[in-house]
């Protein structure tokens, strides 16, 4: 299980914590997006993972903790149940945010994770194709620009010795 | 992620006082300082997901400005028009939300102040700036969110793309049916990243894998934790020599082959693994071979254990088939395509071999590469060159070349460069130019370099070969192997389309070896005949392994080994021999510690053993500045290297405790490379560890410091040391910089400085390795050691000088006696095999080449007829050295001066006489003509005794060791051998080291040493002297002739004109032990010596236990003197006697 630290004000403490924690973190299992076949171990599901008790998920989300930092209250979305077909889906695309727009160098991972997107709740990409009417015309545009860009380019040309 | 900026431009300075929040909009400023802390206050608190103060909190303010400048320019057109759609049918699409906002697409939501029981803060914000505070919140994290999973997602990506990721069911599949698979791929497959996440995905949570190389283990460790998302977890790890990352939890560990099998050593085995994967079998590494024998043996008795063999694809039937045709996995590699280029160098006309190389067709690339690529076009070159010497002729070369055409950057790798030059490889060069990096073979496969469009391939290399009949390790130049060549060529397609140019003809490649020569067959097998010893493998002769060593080589180790006493007669290993095979180090060096615990000098001799087995830290350049070598000037030792180097590591300890973090600039301004003493740090301790857990030094009582007061600065100051290392970690260690044209055309002078200065320049001003350092080390401890280094007494530096003289034993040379004679670097020695070697440059003794001078006004008694060169004196000394290195020249490495006779004495293996004991031949090459007979005596029987003494405390110790082994280690008995007797016996070898003798000593020719011995006598009737010693009779010796006294010491056999009837010569003597007063043959003389009843045994009883009590100089009047009152003995000089008696009367 994920354990909340709770108030660790001391450093000696901290340290030894790091160590206990990493036995007891088992992961509960391993999510797999039914798209596109991402996998990752996920240590939680829910809407309050655990560590991070000022934020909140809207929606029931098989959760890891973020792997990229060190910090253990990091947690990372992996991905949840679309609304309306109730497949399990990957957070992505993580394309751009219309409010942030150009202003965030993100760069456009468009491609095998093309699955899914929040719009009050999850829905997976062919579920919102199939009904885009229902949506406004931002998410409209937004998917029309999504579909078009084109394969990237192959970058593996014949392999020689 | 954008870098995190200050905002230090918009400081509190330049703004007026915190606003108040009823003031209007207009006026509202998120800059102010004030108003931020306000908002952290409020969101930012000790349980919140960003903290107050954090690096994370000055990134998100960093964030909102950004989204604060975009909302600013969307603003106008943020108009929303009302679409009204009829409700959906799916009750999930019903109420979604018509009025588009983009907070809907964010799955996230950030509790508002109210609800965090806020002190009231909610009250003095203005609710819209807190809902705008909380939307930009909610922004950042949704940010954090999509750039996490996106790197994920990228990761994902990644490792799908790899080759061998469509062969990941079918290595598990074959594993699952097989014991042995054979995973065949070339370089960038990713085999080794990915097979063992394969293993972790299948359930598997006992891997192991090995690497041959330390550094590899350290960097797959780190790349597969991230790669199995468990960067910060511990299911990865790895375990080297000096550290190691594994825990309980650790799934996979990557450790070097020499690692698995001290674990297998331990427990045969191996039952804490389920999985083996032996990377890089290919390249036939000592300690691979011997694992594949080891595991080949095992399998049968583990059918449970799984065995990962992996390796390029070449020669994989061998492994194959070694394993009972185990089924091969092949995967392709990854390359781009390369073109070759074969450019013979015509045979330009060359005065000698020994030349330098000539750099001109390495320069012709250079200037084709510039001709026919636009400086746009990226892409780096990699010239692989044999040497350090070559290096630097191409060196000079290409930087004048590149000076003019300001289009390359151009930078050595090798392994003697220092780790911050050897880091600049990895730096970009700026636009326009291109790298070009002149390389030994360690870019072939240990180091790999990204961006590498371009290779040169001279086709040679520079390999350490063996020479088992002179016991000489050879640095020759070969070409490649086939294997290599396209090993080299390989590296110029990692990263897009090459050019591959060969410096020589195809046909010259068509008749490279296929495969480069296993380094079983080129390298002392020593060390390897010990462990399989020590393994109780069998026989070397016979171990399977997968192809066998040469012969000669694996009977010169038996023999090494049995002439070090590690074995004995029968091949099977001595008690020494057994400690030493536990021991991972050089048996050399092994001995040195068990000798050297056993005089109660284990903390200088761990420094010693430490710094003789890591490269020298003095690097290359330093010693053509005189600024450098002067500076090290007070560190040298006129007894030999390894006491400078003990002297270096003492004071570097003594200035990093002192002035902590100047050690850096210490270690740089006086030509010394930093990062060696670390080495010798981690291995000083990784040896006392040894000689802890061996029972041989007692363990040290953990050194608490008395009061909690410093017992809590010293956890403050640990604490703090590990804030730092993680912060470094943290920041990834060092960035990518961009090389400097300029700098790099003005050549290596100010390389140091330079390097120094940059890493400390960028950014974090932390030491690392000062950080590690202070973390794995107890400072104190290691100082305490340090000072009372410096405090040795004349005496324990003796002393010192013998063990390591016995260690080093037989590696011994002498000065060739015209060396006064000749300029200080033209100094030349002669080992028993090898003739005219020379001292390496940075050894004291080839500065100061007098302290091995025997003094001119010391000769004496030197008859008219003798040669200049059979000088008399009493101070002939030898030199004691680890190693023997040829490259162009045999070089003695690491010396030790060392007193002639009376190290001979005591160490040889074989001591032959004349009849008078005048003549002595000491390892059948060195004799030794000494002035009288009466002191020639004296002192051989003296050796016989010490010799005898030293041996059976030596004995004792390690069979107490054995049974301390043995019983549970409780025993806390930690002086095995009786403190009072290593007492005495230590005193006793001092006086007999001390005793001053006129003698000659030389070399003896090729000629003489065919003529050597009388060879065996029909006539001879033993010497009648029942009795006198003990219960063997001398019996004649079968090949020599004369008597063999002891195993070593043969008496009697020289040829000479005089020795016909010296044997049976007999002078009136007086024992001075039991004043025996009657005529004796020499022989009986020693006879007698070594049984007589009054002689000092295992030092006298009653002794005081002191410390050897500090000799005066020993004066050529001195006698052995034994008190029958005090039972004590003396070395005196009559006078001393008298006075001595006067005490007790």
């Amino acid at each position: 299980m994920w354990v909340a630290l709770g108030p660790v004000g001391d450093m000696p403490c901290l340290l030894t914590l790091q160590m206990e924690c990493e036995a007891e973190r088992r992961p509960l299992g391993v999510f797999e997006c039914q798209l596109c076949a991402l996998t990752a171990p996920y240590s939680y599901v829910g809407q309050q993972p655990p560590g991070a008790q000022s934020v909140a998920l809207l929606e029931e989300s098989y959760v890891m903790r973020d792997p990229f930092t060190p910090n253990k209250d990091r947690f990372l979305i992996l991905g949840s149940r679309c609304s309306v077909c109730g497949r399990l889906v990957c957070v992505g695309p993580v394309g751009k945010p219309r409010a942030a727009g150009a202003a965030f160098p993100l760069s456009p991972w468009l491609g095998p994770h093309d699955c899914s997107f929040f719009y009050s709740k999850r829905f997976c990409l062919p579920c919102v194709r199939e009904n885009i009417d229902a949506f406004p015309q931002e998410i409209q545009q937004d998917l029309e620009k999504r579909e078009v860009p084109s394969k990237r380019p192959a970058s593996q040309p014949g392999s020689r010795t | 992620m954008p870098p995190p900026r200050t905002w230090e431009g918009r400081g509190p300075r330049d703004r007026p006082p915190a606003p108040s929040q009823e003031e209007d909009p207009e006026k509202w400023d998120w800059n102010c300082p004030e108003t931020r802390r306000l908002f952290e206050d409020a969101f930012f608190g000790d349980e919140d997901y960003i903290r107050q103060g954090s690096e994370e909190c000055q990134k998100f303010w960093t964030f909102f400005e950004r989204l604060q400048r975009f909302q600013n320019l969307k603003t106008t057109r943020k108009e929303e028009k009302d679409s009204r759609h009829p409700k959906h049918s799916i009750p999930a699409l019903a109420d979604l939300p018509r009025a588009y906002d983009p907070r809907y697409r964010i799955n996230l939501s950030v509790l508002g102040p109210d609800a965090r029981r806020s002190r009231g803060l909610g009250r003095r914000l203005a609710p819209e700036r807190v809902s705008e505070f909380r939307q930009a919140l909610l922004h950042y994290l949704d940010f954090g969110q999509k750039q996490a999973f996106g790197r994920l997602a990228k990761l994902q990506r990644e490792r799908m793309a790899l080759p061998i990721a469509q062969y990941g069911d079918r290595i598990l599949q074959t594993l699952k049916e097989h014991q042995v698979v054979v995973v065949a791929g070339d370089t960038g497959c990713g085999k080794s990243t990915q097979v063992p996440q394969y293993l972790l995905a299948a359930g598997f949570s006992h891997v192991a894998c090995t690497q041959p190389r330390r550094i590899a283990c350290i960097s797959l460790a780190k790349r597969v934790g991230f790669e199995s998302l468990s960067q910060y977890g511990s299911q990865v790890g790895y375990q080297i020599r000096f550290e190691s990352t594994r825990s309980a939890a650790t799934k996979i560990v990557f450790l070097t082959v020499g690692l698995l099998l001290r674990q297998i050593q331990r427990e045969p085995r191996l039952p804490q693994y389920q999985v083996l994967i032996v990377d890089e079998v290919h390249e036939r590494h000592l300690h691979n071979d011997f694992l594949l024998g080891i595991l080949r043996r095992l399998l049968p008795q583990r059918p449970d254990l799984k065995v990962i063999l992996m390796s390029a694809t070449i020669n994989i039937s061998l492994f194959s088939s070694y394993f009972g045709s185990a089924p091969v996995v092949q995967v392709p590699g990854r390359l781009f395509p390369i073109t070759v280029v074969y450019q013979p160098q015509e045979a330009e006309p060359t005065t000698s071999k020994s030349e330098k190389l000539d750099p001109r067709p390495f320069l012709r690339v250079l200037e084709a590469i510039d001709n026919k690529y636009p400086p746009e076009e990226r892409g780096d070159l990699l010239v692989f060159l044999s040497g350090m010497a070559e290096i630097s002729a191409v060196l000079e070369a290409a930087q004048t070349y590149a000076s003019h055409t300001q289009r390359w950057a151009v930078l050595p790798l090798h392994s003697a460069l220092s780790v911050a030059d050897q880091d600049k490889v990895f730096d970009v060069a700026p636009p326009g130019v291109r790298k070009c990096i002149l390389s030994t073979n360690i870019a072939e496969t240990s180091v790999t370099i990204d961006g590498i469009r371009f290779v040169v391939d001279s086709g040679k290399v520079k390999e350490m070969s063996y020479d088992p009949q002179a016991k000489l390790q050879r640095l020759q130049e070969f070409w490649i192997s086939q294997a290599s060549a396209e090993q080299r060529k390989g590296r110029a397609g990692r990263t897009g389309p090459g050019v591959c140019f060969r410096l020589y003809a195809e046909s010259d490649y068509d008749a490279f070896a296929p495969y480069p020569v296993p380094e079983i067959r080129r390298v002392a097998l020593d060390a390897l005949v010990l462990q399989m010893k020590g393994m109780s493998v069998g026989d070397p002769r016979t171990f399977p392994f997968i192809e066998p060593p040469p012969p000669t080589s694996l009977e010169t180790a038996i023999c090494y080994l049995r002439d070090q006493g590690a074995l004995d007669s029968s091949e099977a290993l001595t008690p020494i021999g057994s400690l030493l095979a536990q021991l991972p180090v050089d048996v050399v060096i092994g001995k040195m510690l068990i000798l050297g615990s056993m005089f109660h000098l284990a903390e200088p001799v761990l420094t010693i053993a430490a710094a003789l087995s890591v490269q020298s830290p003095f690097t290359r350049g330093a010693q053509s500045n005189p600024e450098c070598v002067a500076a090290r000037r007070p560190l040298e030792s006129d007894q030999g290297d390894p006491f400078t180097l003990f002297n270096v590591f003492n004071t570097w300890v003594q200035v990093k405790s002192e002035r902590s973090r100047n050690s850096r600039r210490w270690c740089r301004h006086r030509g010394i490379e930093e990062h060696r003493l670390y080495e010798m740090a981690n291995l000083r301790r990784q040896f006392k560890e040894l000689l802890e857990d061996h029972g041989l030094l007692a363990r040290a009582q953990a050194s608490k410091p008395g009061d909690s007061y410093s017992r809590l600065r010293q956890r403050r100051e640990r604490q703090a040391l590990y804030q730092l290392k993680r912060q470094h970690e943290q920041g990834q260690g060092r960035r990518r910089k961009v090389l400097r044209l300029q700098e790099d055309q003005d050549g290596c002078s100010s390389d140091e400085d330079r390097g120094g200065a940059a890493s400390q320049g960028g950014g974090d001003n932390v030491d690392i390795q000062d950080v590690k350092f202070k973390l794995r080390h107890n400072l104190e401890q290691l100082q305490a050691a340090a000072s009372s280094a410096q405090a040795l007494t004349r005496d324990q530096m003796a002393l010192l000088k013998l063990v390591l003289g016995r260690g080093l034993y037989p590696q011994l040379a002498i000065p060739d006696p015209f060396n006064s004679g000749r300029k200080d670097s033209d100094q030349i020695f002669h080992t028993k095999t090898k003739q005219g070697a020379v001292l390496h440059p940075t050894c004291i003794f080839a500065n100061s080449p007098e302290v091995l001078h025997t003094q001119e006004q010391e000769a004496r008694g030197s008859d008219g007829s003798r040669d200049d060169k059979d000088k008399m004196s009493s101070r002939h000394q030898l030199l004691a050295f680890v190693s023997l290195l040829e490259t162009n020249k045999p070089y003695l490495v690491n010396c030790v001066r060392i007193p002639a006779l009376q190290s001979l004495l005591l160490f040889s293996r074989s001591l032959d006489t004349n009849g008078d004991c005048c003549r002595l031949v000491a390892d059948g090459w060195l004799e030794l003509q000494l002035v009288d007979s009466e002191s020639a005596v004296r002192l051989l029987a003296a050796s016989l005794r010490l010799r005898a003494h030293w041996e059976s405390a030596l004995d004792r110790q390690l069979a107490h060791q054995a049974r301390w082994r043995m019983e549970d280690k409780d025993d806390e008995e930690t002086d095995p051998v009786n403190r009072k007797e290593v007492a005495a016996l230590s005193r006793e070898l001092l006086q007999f080291t001390a005793s001053k003798v006129s003698y000659s000593l030389r070399r003896l020719t090729g000629l003489e040493i065919q003529n050597l011995y009388v060879g065996p006598q029909t006539i001879t009737a033993a010497p009648s002297l029942p009795g006198l010693f003990g219960c063997s009779t001398p019996s004649p010796h079968p090949t020599k002739g004369g008597y063999a006294v002891t195993d070593f010491l043969t008496y009697s056999c020289l040829t000479s004109d005089a020795d016909l009837y010296s044997d049976c010569l007999r002078t009136f003597w007086t024992c001075p032990h039991c004043d025996l007063h009657m005529p004796f043959t020499p022989l009986e003389r020693i006879a007698h010596e070594s049984t007589c009843p009054e002689a000092p045994q295992d030092g006298p009883p009653g002794a005081e236990e002191a410390a050897p009590e500090p000799l005066q100089k020993a004066s050529a009047l001195q006698r052995p003197y034994h008190c029958e009152a005090c039972q004590k003995d003396f070395l005196f000089t009559p006078t001393e006697v008298l006075r001595h008696r006067r005490q007790h009367v």
